[in-house]
């Protein structure tokens, strides 16, 4: 379904907590939402970095990992029905005539009455890995993300890395596939001890400590030669497929032209969280003001405020001050009394 | 070959990466942004040959690169 067409009212850029958190309150005061992320998945930095970490300092939760985190806020928000844009980097954001925003990604051109930028420290991608002709393989069987685990069934994969994310896939990938082949430059990984306990105990062969130095192939990666690390050692294998799990870069990008007052890597913001573009919010990490914290706690209490001001601006006869959640939830739910909630 | 490291605290964005895969070469401050404490962050300490594989994890786990490395001792440019 393309949104070309659709004006929403409120435009999320970035999928980190605050921007679900956001995205969650502008559900509340009744707003159609579009959420932004640059990745194939939600949750930002924690998913992206920490999942499994505890974070001790959200109101509430004497403790929580990042991962549980993502998926309460994802439930929360999914009381309401946003559009969820994913694996799409905000490049343009332009005010039309209108007074709407025309917002250009990578792929498409979406529009918005108002905007909150919650992008945190900038869009983050994959990082990519460092041979000369790995490019031209990318979108064929180079993969930096695995969408469906069936596309590789009875795929010889091989799987780069030596974290969490190449262990874990390549233990998902272990029954699908032909053969997983994990390749990392050392012995030792930086994957979770159970996970690498049930690498070493599955059928993925582990080769270490090489690293990959040449993609063959005409139009598709046909063989791969991995050099063993500190010898003359050079071994080819024949592939299906490669998946790079080389972590994440984040980069603020394109968002320093697009003519916001930003004051070292932030954006700065007033009282209401807005910027000196009037219908552009700014909150979490991603903003700065006299006093800023760079706190998700933070983060959960500047989404409100820029809601609520955002809110009025669309339509200046509404309160900014919105009366108790509870009220808002039961008015939500005699609207739509057919409609069961989604609770995924 | 000696290896020096520092952490750019101009791009840091604490997320504690660094002092995950290298806790040997790194720790975080009072922010919580990260920096060599083998030499307080001044690039000038050669890193222990043993350590130099938790150093590349570190490197590569950086989301925003701010780790430098060289075989010299490292001075960074004033922003």
């Amino acid at each position: 379904m393309s949104n070309e067409q659709k004006v929403y009212d409120i435009t999320i850029i970035g999928g980190g907590p605050v921007g679900l958190f956001t995205s969650f309150y502008a559900g509340m005061r009744q707003m159609s939402v579009n959420l932004i992320e640059s990745l194939p998945q939600l949750g930002g930095q924690l998913t992206a970095l920490y999942p499994e970490k505890y974070i001790y300092d959200i109101a509430g939760f004497p403790k929580i990992t990042g991962q549980k985190l993502i998926d309460n806020l994802v439930e929360q928000m999914s009381q309401f029905e946003p559009t969820i844009t994913l694996e799409q980097e905000v490049r343009e954001v332009t005010k039309q005539d209108d007074g709407n925003f025309k917002i250009k990604t990578n792929k498409e051109t979406h529009y918005s009455k108002a905007i909150i930028i919650t992008a945190g420290n900038g869009a983050f991608q994959p990082r990519k890995i460092e041979i000369e002709n790995a490019e031209q393989y990318e979108g064929k069987n180079l993969h930096y993300f695995i969408k469906d685990l069936q596309y590789f069934a009875g795929k010889n994969v091989q799987v780069l890395g030596g974290g969490d994310s190449a262990v874990d896939w390549s233990l998902m990938l272990e029954p699908i596939a032909n053969k997983v082949t994990l390749v990392h430059r050392r012995d030792k990984f930086r994957a979770h001890e159970a996970s690498v306990e049930n690498l070493m105990n599955s059928k993925v062969e582990v080769k270490t400590p090489y690293i990959p130095s040449l993609f063959i192939g005409e139009d598709h990666i046909e063989k791969i030669v991995l050099s063993k690390m500190k010898s003359d050692e050079v071994e080819e294998i024949a592939i299906d497929e490669v998946i790079v799990n080389y972590g994440f870069v984040s980069s603020l990008g394109p968002i320093k032209d697009w003519e916001l007052e930003i004051e070292k890597n932030s954006i700065v913001v007033n009282s209401k969280m807005e910027t000196n573009i009037k219908g552009i919010y700014a909150v979490g990490d991603i903003c700065t003001y006299p006093g800023k914290v760079k706190l998700i706690a933070s983060g959960f209490g500047e989404a409100p405020t820029a809601v609520s001001n955002a809110k009025v601006y669309i339509d200046p006869t509404a309160k900014v001050q919105a009366t108790h959640s509870t009220t808002l939830m039961e008015k939500k739910e005699k609207l739509d009394q057919k409609k069961v909630p989604v609770n995924s | 070959m000696a290896t020096h490291t520092i952490v750019d605290q101009s791009t840091c964005i604490a997320c504690g990466a660094c002092g995950a895969s290298a806790p040997d070469i790194f720790d975080y401050n009072d922010e919580g942004f990260a920096f060599v404490h083998l030499d307080n962050n001044e690039g000038s300490a050669e890193v222990d040959e043993d350590l130099l594989d938790d150093l590349d994890d570190a490197v590569e786990g950086c989301p925003t690169d701010s780790i430098k490395v060289s075989e010299y001792p490292i001075v960074l440019e004033e922003v």
